[in-house]
């Protein structure tokens, strides 16, 4: 069997596309930004409370008053647990996914109930879409719309376009016959066989679409969190990075909170919508408050007007306190020191690790002070460098080279220019916690493989020190069939590693340094005499081709960058007491324990 | 001029339907052609309708009348003949023309009645006007009309499903007459309903019909509605139309043996009339000054008849309305109508 170049031909494809298309991908993602923009200043300009009480109302009139108490609950506890700025972007993001998934998937649904040909071959378009691992397109999504809420948006509108499109032909196509043929025979026109009899009988069907849509772009939010789309599923993507199970939670609560809202204002508004869901609705609150009249008053629902009125009421209040507290918070401002920034915008990306979240909010602080205006990402490793290569990114503080990110680095390097290492070096080892007796160095292990079930918990199959490890290290060491290697990822590695930790129980795992966990277990590096590991990485700092000559000031702090294992370890202790977004603040407190240091890192 | 003429309507789908034509016009078999994958649907029907008539399309189920039915008011187009209508051949129409006829001069009744569901009453009894654009207070108000004719007032703002299947075809008949349309098609438009009910609205089309004098085509499978209701009943069989004519015709002299298995279970009495069963003949003469007889209209069912024949001692006079006889039925001759003999044999017998 011959190897069909499928891959190969992608590669140049998308290569094609990004040489010739840019214009076009360039105008979506100003299209989409710009209304995710607009939708998101919107959401997030009154306070949580009072847009809680507004989203609220709707819950009340269309479901009822339990409907609209248990809504305001529980936006008032994403408030509560601050992630409310982040359930807005989310909220935007999937409104506008939403939003643009109808306006392309409703006439689809059309055309494809209208015509047998077309119906056939969207079916195994749609499947495609469907089924096809969002991670496999995201990437080339960064490659052609950046890195930010783009891509996950544009992911989340491959994904839920199939249910879009296939409701809405279902919808269409469930319609009788005979009313069809009962419009035609009395000279319906067909546009008005569609508007008047097709569209009203099939609006349910669409409507469960229009919830599918939203629940699928819901469900896509983690995804596009990786990618820099921020918001709840950022927090998740972060908490999963950090095994932090308390974030992972509140930020998974904050999305089943969204979820259950507009899935369940989407079914009303169906209803509402719809003549025929409008009667059966009414049929059964009759036919409720005769069998139970006491279940009248959490069903009751306020007359659209009122519920209106209710709303721009909120939405007044809303708006004046958002004005009060602008004016009120324009007095106070972070910026001090001499200003040589003039406002120019810089873009800092970062993968969640320890260091990197460090690195990256120490400079966010000290280009702040100095007059930038610094915006920071949150992105998995290859859109980060994907994001950078292409120039959306300005700046990174975490690539670990040469040996641990130099397959991203062989692949972009002439878009990239390396600004040094700030740290180092690293190590790669396994690790054993160290109330495990007798095991002190990699040959330690041989003959050991009982204690620790034959297995080594690794990390990502695809991470750098995986393969050292399997290929080098057990050979070199005699380990090769004692032990398997066990591939998964790091939050697993890393909660593997507690689950064992806390049960007292031997476990050997892949481990590197910097790395949190060695200040949250007391764990031995396995010394490598053979020194197969190689030679420690360094931290580097790397820049979009172009910055230093862009901003020689910025460029030439970076290339002086430096901290040492104390300084950084004390940093991250700061940052973890202090609490997840709290960052920024955490290291004006490191700084002022610091006194001089942000003079010599960023001296005028 | 008629008001409907059918002029040898082909349908045939599948492939190559113009040699399907050809073949069949040649008097092809229907199975041969299916086994190539071609359906032929109508072949070869032609017949006429007269403003004022009921035509009814007798037939079972896969003859062919409900896409004959299609191909009067254009839902399908033909594959070969031409459906003249007011002398207009609606074949040649434009889609936008032949939607402005079905707007206004054809409307149509449904099997399933496939009344809106998304619209009320009155707003489905409007539909057909609400289509050729007349403003809403008009509408409205002929629709109420339409409806009151159905026997419906006060009905007006219910949903069609919380009427029992009769009213809802009075729904259906109500929004086809409301348009004023000159040809009414109605597709088994009973047959999904009740039997007594089935008899209540044939009742109810009958009278309206002597009110309203529509051209109405009515398809059906049942063969004492056909009679009931039809002036001039066409049986198809595959697709063909095997016996044009009026009720008594088809009764008495069907075509062939399978409109003749048809007939088997029609109540004779019901239809037959006394003009039908009459022989020639003068006032009996052996019929007395003060006679208990009582002489009948040509019209009369054979059922009323028998009861008279039972008082007469001899045979019943058959007269025209100014007197004049047109003949008389003895009563060995009710008697061999109603057990089914052809009226050859009892003439032959006579």
């Amino acid at each position: 069997m011959p190897r069909l170049p499928l891959g190969e031909w992608t590669d140049s494809s998308v290569d094609w596309l990004q040489a010739h298309l840019s214009w076009f991908f360039d105008a979506v993602s100003t299209g989409v930004t710009g209304l995710y923009d607009g939708i998101d200043a919107v959401l997030s300009a009154p306070q949580p409370l009072i847009f809680a009480g507004i989203l609220a109302v709707v819950a009340w009139w269309l479901r009822g008053l339990a409907a609209g108490v248990l809504a305001f609950a529980g936006f008032a506890l994403v408030d509560s647990v601050q992630l409310w700025d982040e359930a807005m972007a989310t909220l935007s993001l999937v409104l506008v996914a939403t939003l643009v998934t109808l306006v392309i998937a409703v006439p689809l649904g059309i055309w494809a109930a209208r015509s047998q040909t077309v119906s056939a071959v969207l079916r195994p378009v749609l499947d495609f879409m469907q089924t096809m691992p969002a991670m496999v397109y995201l990437i080339p999504g960064i490659i052609f719309f950046g890195v930010g809420v783009v891509p996950g948006i544009i992911a989340t509108i491959v994904f839920a376009l199939p249910p879009g499109v296939r409701m809405t032909e279902l919808g269409i196509r469930q319609v009788d016959g005979e009313l069809v043929e009962a419009a035609e025979a009395f000279g319906t026109t067909p546009r008005d066989t569609l508007l008047r009899v097709q569209l009203p009988l099939a609006l349910p069907t669409i409507m469960a679409g229009v919830n599918q849509v939203i629940m699928l772009g819901l469900s896509m939010v983690v995804i596009a969190g990786m990618v820099g789309g921020g918001g709840l599923g950022g927090a998740v993507y972060r908490a999963i990075g950090n095994v932090d199970i308390g974030l992972g939670f509140e930020a998974g609560v904050s999305i089943v909170v969204l979820a259950m809202y507009l899935d369940r204002m989407t079914g009303a508004l169906g209803r509402q919508v719809s003549p025929l869901g409008r009667r059966a609705a009414a049929k059964a609150r009759a036919a409720l408050s005769a069998k139970r009249p006491g279940a009248k008053l959490w069903a009751h629902r306020p007359q659209p007007v009122t519920a209106l009125v209710g709303v721009v009421v909120l939405a007044l209040v809303a708006g004046g306190t958002g004005f009060l507290g602008r004016a009120g918070g324009a007095t106070s401002t972070t910026a001090s020191g001499p200003n040589s920034g003039h406002g120019k915008k810089i873009s800092i990306g970062y993968i969640p690790w320890d260091e990197g979240i460090a690195s990256t909010y120490l400079w966010k602080e000290l280009l702040e002070r100095r007059g930038y205006e610094v915006d920071t990402k949150q992105l998995e490793a290859g859109a980060l460098y994907t994001g950078l290569a292409g120039g959306q990114l300005d700046f990174q503080t975490d690539a670990w080279l040469p040996v641990t990110h130099a397959q991203y680095w062989e692949k972009y390097r002439n878009k990239l220019e390396d600004l040094g290492s700030w740290y180092g070096p690293t190590s790669l080892e396994l690790a054993v916690p160290s109330y495990v007796k007798g095991v002190d160095s990699l040959a330690d292990l041989k003959g050991k493989a009982g204690q620790f079930k034959g297995r080594i918990v690794g990390i990502e199959p695809s991470a750098g020190m995986m393969g050292i490890l399997k290929d080098k290290v057990l050979k070199e060491y005699g380990l090769e069939g004692e032990y398997e290697v066990v591939d998964g990822s790091t939050p697993g590695m890393l909660a593997e590693l507690k689950r064992a930790y806390e049960r007292k129980e031997p476990v050997v795992v892949t481990l590197w340094s910097p790395h949190w966990a060695y200040s949250a277990h007391d764990l031995k590096k396995l010394t490598d005499p053979k020194g197969t590991w190689g030679k420690g990485d360094g931290v580097h700092t790397l820049a979009r081709k172009g910055f230093a000559a862009d901003n020689p000031e910025v460029g030439a702090w970076l290339k002086n960058f430096e901290l040492t294992e104390k300084q950084l370890t004390d940093l991250e202790a700061v940052i973890q007491e202090t609490g997840k977004g709290k960052e920024q603040e955490a290291v004006r407190v490191w700084l002022d324990r610091n006194p001089g240091l942000a003079e010599k890192l960023a001296p005028q | 001029m008629s008001r409907l003429q059918a002029d040898h309507l082909y349908k045939v789908f599948g492939r190559r339907t113009d040699e399907a034509v050809r073949r069949l016009a040649d008097g092809a078999d229907r199975d041969e052609l299916r086994a190539e994958g071609t359906t032929a649907a109508v072949v070869d029907a032609g017949f006429v309708v007269e403003p004022g008539q009921i035509f009814v399309v007798m037939g079972l189920s896969g003859s062919g009348k409900s896409t004959l039915l299609r191909m009067l008011n254009g839902l399908l187009e033909p594959t070969a003949g031409r459906v003249l209508f007011d002398g207009r051949d609606l074949t040649a129409l434009s889609p936008r023309e032949l939607r402005a006829v079905r707007a206004t001069k054809i409307s149509m009744v449904f099997q399933h009645f496939a009344l809106f569901p998304h619209r009320n009453v009155l707003e489905n009894a409007a539909y057909g006007l609400e289509v050729q654009g007349v403003p809403r207070a008009e509408r409205e108000t002929r629709a109420a009309e339409a409806l009151e004719l159905c026997g419906l007032a006060g009905w007006e703002k219910s949903w069609p499903d919380e009427l029992s299947g009769g009213m809802q075809q009075r729904v259906g008949l109500a929004r086809a007459l409301a348009t004023d349309a000159d040809l009414l098609l109605m597709d088994e438009s009973f047959s999904a309903l009740d039997p007594l009910i089935r008899r209540d609205m044939q009742d109810q089309l009958l009278v309206l019909q002597q009110r309203l004098k529509k051209t109405i085509v009515f398809i059906t499978h049942d063969l004492n509605e056909a009679m009931r209701l039809g002036d001039r009943i066409a049986v198809m069989r595959d697709g063909r139309i095997v016996q044009l004519g009026t009720a008594e015709d088809i009764l008495v002299r069907p075509a062939d043996d399978y409109v003749a298995s048809f007939i088997q279970d029609v109540d004779r009495s019901r239809v037959l009339t006394a003009a039908a069963v009459m022989t020639d003949g003068a006032v009996p003469a052996d019929c007395p000054e003060g006679c208990a007889c009582r002489a009948v209209g040509p019209d009369t069912l054979v059922a009323d008849l028998c009861a008279v024949a039972a008082l007469a001692p001899h045979p019943v006079t058959v007269q025209d309305s100014d007197g004049s006889v047109l003949g008389v039925v003895p009563t060995e001759r009710l008697l061999a109508v109603m057990g089914g003999l052809a009226s050859e044999e009892v003439t032959a017998r006579a």
